[in-house]
This record gives structure tokens, C-alpha cells and sequence, in this order.
């Protein structure tokens, strides 16, 4: 009956990794999001951070295992417990209506799920696993500006970002769930706390998924004359 | 005094093992006076004078603190309003000329017995798992020999209010039954008496749920919004962090 192993299966046990893989996803968004910031401050300044980032390998390669790892955890894990809530309610109500208390964020956050699922896999293709210095580097000048150029020819493309700037709202949505959630699942709820942690939830998601978005739309309003 | 009329559609199944399906009846001259069983009182009287088999549905104090009644009014746990179970659910809450759909709780952990009534035995055996505290009998103790804080005796009694009626599984997306179970820990947990069981309990009253297979908790909280007895969800919270350490601590 104690045996850890049956927290690894049970609903709480499972939501409970859900939500620590979840915050582990939330500090490699945070640290992601500082570093594509510095495309802000030009191609010197974006291109030396990816070199330096590059340059940590092969420690690197570690990190990105274990990033790998709680991605394909929380995702497998949440499916699991997705399909289980599907099968709970084995027929469906002939009218449904909620009572107040869900929110679109929560509601869609399976859908909002998948979709950056697709994203992450796209978007590895797009910036990750590229020549850098091909010609998808080249800008208006007739120069190669490494990984930035790369980025600044991907947003000058609107159809390019509005899908990046659609999966980034999709990031927000389930970040404003996300965060508060962590919090009750890992047994936290505070009568004037947990208010504030709502709040905090919503202006966080608010926050980085604009953050993202700023750089699709500066390229987008600055091209061609960006660097 | 006024009277309305409504349509309703209600669920009507014959057993757990035939198919169900909705069937429309005229509910005239309601009495806005009336509880909502009341209103199905009639609808059955009616019908029986119809020669036609009435709706079954579960009911018995019909005062609000039993647990035995309940149904889903057009996708709402006990109808439209907040805090009251449904045969404290009166019919001026409804305008004439309306329809009603009438649903039992839809749970793969509460199988329908027929039309309205469902099997909430499930809620039965995640009690007997561990709902409870194990006492010598004999003389009744002395009222204050055990202090309690006034806090803990407060939140213990708020989450005692549950009278497993089932709507927060009705009302939950994922049919999960976690504020049932959750208040039944928290309830003893915040009290002395509870303590001594407190980990085990815990553990195996969660445990029992997922048999039960009840759904998985997502945090939308409409348990709580559908609740009679507007139990909050800090007791889910304070389950899940119970069951986590308990898990960890556990020596075997």
C-alpha cells in the first residue's frame, strides 16, 4: 500500500509529475526568452549568445536530454490522464453548461498542449537544426548574419509569424492555467494567497507570451532595414 | 401564488444495460412554489394516470441535507442556482415556456440504475477505505477532553458539510470525484481524532477512487461551483499535498 511505486500511477501521483515537469518547462521558457531578447541588441550581440551557448557543449547536450526528457514526460503524462478523463464520462451530457468556474485557459489546455507540441517540433526544424550560415542567413545587404539573419528572414515572412505569434498565445493561455494549477496540485491554497497567485498566473502568461511575440512583430514592422 | 407551464426533456433509461434516451413531456400549471421534485411529483402523477411508467429519481428528505437527490437541469448539477440541492430548487427560478433538460449525473464511476437514479455505491467503498477514525466504544468521552483549535474545528466542519450527493462528479469536465474524497480527508485530518489514521487514510482513500475510476482532477473547479454545500477546493489541495507526503514518508 505504501509502495512509491503506486504514486507513480495513481491521479494524484501523476498530475502531481504533470506539474513539476510543467515548472521545469516554465524555468527553460523563462531562460529561453531572455536569450532570444538579445536580438534586440543587434547581430553582435544575438549571434555571440548562441556561439556561447554552443561553446557549453558537451555539457550542453546534457541539458537538452533532460529538457527532452520532461517535454516527452509532460506531455505523455498529461495524455494519459486526458484520455482517462474522456473515458470517465462514458456518455456524454445532452446539454452542457458550465457553472462559473471554468475558464477558456483551462478548458483548452489540452488543445493549447498540442499545439505547442507541434510548434516545439517545427520550430526546432526552423532555427535548430539549420545551416546557420546558408541562405536563409542572407539579408537584404547581400551578407550572411548567421543565425540572427536567419531568424530576421524567418519573421519577415507574415504568414511565418502570425504562426509563431499564434503559438505563443497559445503558451500564454497555458502558462495562465499552468502556473496557478502547480500550485493547488502540489496541495497549496491559501484563502487570500491563492487570489493573488491567480493574478500573478495571468499577468506571467501575459507577460512572456507578449514578450515572445515582440520580436516576430518588431522584425515584421522594422524589414527590411532591421539590423 | 403563480402557475407556469415547461417542456422538459428527460432521460429515460430502463437499466444500466439498455440504451437511453430523452423523451418530452408538458409539465402544466406548475406551482412556483414548488421544489423541483415537487414539479416531478406531478409530472408523474400525470403520467400514471397515462398509463405510462413514471420517472425515476432519487429523493428523501427534501430539505437539503441528505445527499439522495440530484439531476443535471440543462447541463447544470442540481440546476441553475448556487449552494442548494435540487429539491431546494424551487420552480419560480424558471419562466414560463421554458425547457428543461433533465440528465442523471454522468459518471463511468456512478452507472445508471434507471432514468434519473444512478449507483453512487463507488462513494460507499472510498468511505470504507479509510473515512473514518477507529475509537474504542463504550461511555461517550468527555465533550472537551480532546481540544481542538477553533480554526482546525471550523475547516473540519465545513468539509464534514459534504453529504455525497455526487454533483461535483456530475459537474466536473473529467467526472472526477476528487472534492468528495478530498473533503472526507480533510475532514478528519483537521481534527485530533484523525490524526493517528491520517497517512493511511489518505492513501488509500485516493487509491480506492481511482479504482472507482472516477476521472482525473484538472483544476477547473466546477465541483466547487456546483456544490451544495459550496465545499471549497483548498480541501483538493490539501488532499493532494496529504497523498504526496504520505507517498514519500510511506516505509513499505
Amino acid at each position: 500500500m505504501g509502495s512509491l511505486s503506486t504514486y507513480f500511477t495513481s491521479s494524484v501521483g501523476r498530475k502531481q509529475i504533470v506539474a513539476v515537469t510543467g515548472l521545469l518547462l516554465i524555468l527553460f521558457v523563462i531562460g529561453h526568452l531572455a536569450g532570444n531578447l538579445l536580438i534586440f541588441l543587434g547581430p553582435e550581440a544575438f549571434n555571440n549568445y548562441a556561439k556561447k551557448l554552443a561553446g557549453l557543449r558537451p555539457g550542453l547536450y546534457l541539458v537538452e536530454v533532460g529538457l527532452c526528457f520532461v517535454f516527452v514526460v509532460h506531455f505523455f503524462v498529461t495524455g494519459v490522464l486526458v484520455y482517462e478523463n474522456y473515458l470517465a464520462r462514458n456518455t456524454q451530457y445532452g446539454v452542457n453548461a458550465a457553472k462559473g468556474q471554468r475558464s477558456w485557459a483551462t478548458r483548452l489546455m489540452p488543445y493549447t498542449g498540442t499545439l505547442l507540441l507541434v510548434f516545439v517540433v517545427y520550430h526546432l526544424l526552423d532555427f535548430t537544426f539549420i545551416d546557420k550560415h546558408g541562405h536563409r542567413s542572407i539579408l537584404a545587404d547581400g551578407n550572411s548574419y548567421g543565425l540572427y539573419g536567419v531568424v530576421v528572414n524567418a519573421f519577415a515572412d507574415p504568414g511565418h509569424s502570425t504562426f509563431y505569434i499564434a503559438a505563443m498565445m497559445a503558451l500564454g493561455l497555458h502558462l495562465s492555467h499552468g502556473v496557478e494549477s502547480f500550485i493547488q496540485t502540489f496541495g497549496f491554497n491559501h484563502p487570500r494567497y491563492t487570489p493573488m497567485i491567480k493574478t500573478f498566473s495571468h499577468i506571467f502568461a501575459l507577460v512572456i507570451s507578449f514578450a515572445y511575440s515582440s520580436i516576430p512583430v518588431y522584425i515584421l514592422l522594422n524589414y527590411p532595414k532591421v539590423p | 401564488m403563480s402557475k407556469i407551464n415547461l417542456t422538459l426533456k428527460v432521460w429515460r433509461q430502463k437499466n444500466g444495460r439498455e440504451k437511453g434516451g430523452f423523451e418530452t413531456y408538458t409539465a402544466k400549471d406548475i406551482d412556483t412554489d414548488m421544489s423541483f421534485l415537487e414539479m416531478l411529483d406531478v409530472v408523474n402523477e400525470q403520467l400514471t394516470h397515462e398509463g405510462k411508467e413514471p420517472i425515476a429519481f432519487d429523493h428523501d428528505c427534501r430539505e437539503g441535507v441528505c445527499g439522495m437527490c440530484g439531476a443535471v437541469i440543462n447541463g447544470q448539477a442540481h440546476g441553475p442556482l448556487k449552494g442548494t440541492t435540487l429539491c431546494q430548487l424551487h420552480m419560480r427560478n424558471f419562466r414560463n415556456g421554458e425547457t428543461l433538460v433533465i440528465e442523471p449525473w454522468r459518471s463511468r464511476g456512478f452507472p445508471i440504475l434507471k432514468d434519473l437514479v444512478v449507483d453512487r455505491s463507488a462513494f460507499d467503498r472510498i468511505i470504507a477505505a479509510g473515512g473514518y477514525i477507529s475509537v474504542k466504544t463504550g461511555q461517550a468521552p468527555d465533550a472537551h477532553a480532546v481540544p481542538v483549535r477553533k480554526e482546525d474545528s471550523d475547516t473540519a466542519f465545513d468539509a464534514a458539510a459534504c453529504i455525497g450527493c455526487g454533483a461535483c462528479v456530475a459537474a466536473c469536465p473529467n467526472a472526477s470525484a476528487m472534492l468528495f474524497t478530498a473533503a472526507k480527508v480533510s475532514h478528519l485530518s483537521h481534527l485530533p481524532q484523525g490524526q493517528v489514521e491520517a497517512p493511511e487514510r489518505v492513501i488509500k482513500m485516493v487509491e480506492q477512487m481511482d479504482k472507482e475510476r472516477f476521472g482525473n482532477c484538472s483544476n477547473e473547479y466546477e465541483c466547487e461551483a456546483a456544490c451544495p454545500k459550496e465545499i471549497s477546493v483548498e480541501h483538493i489541495a490539501r488532499m493532494n499535498s496529504e497523498y504526496r507526503q504520505a507517498k514519500w514518508k510511506a516505509k513499505h
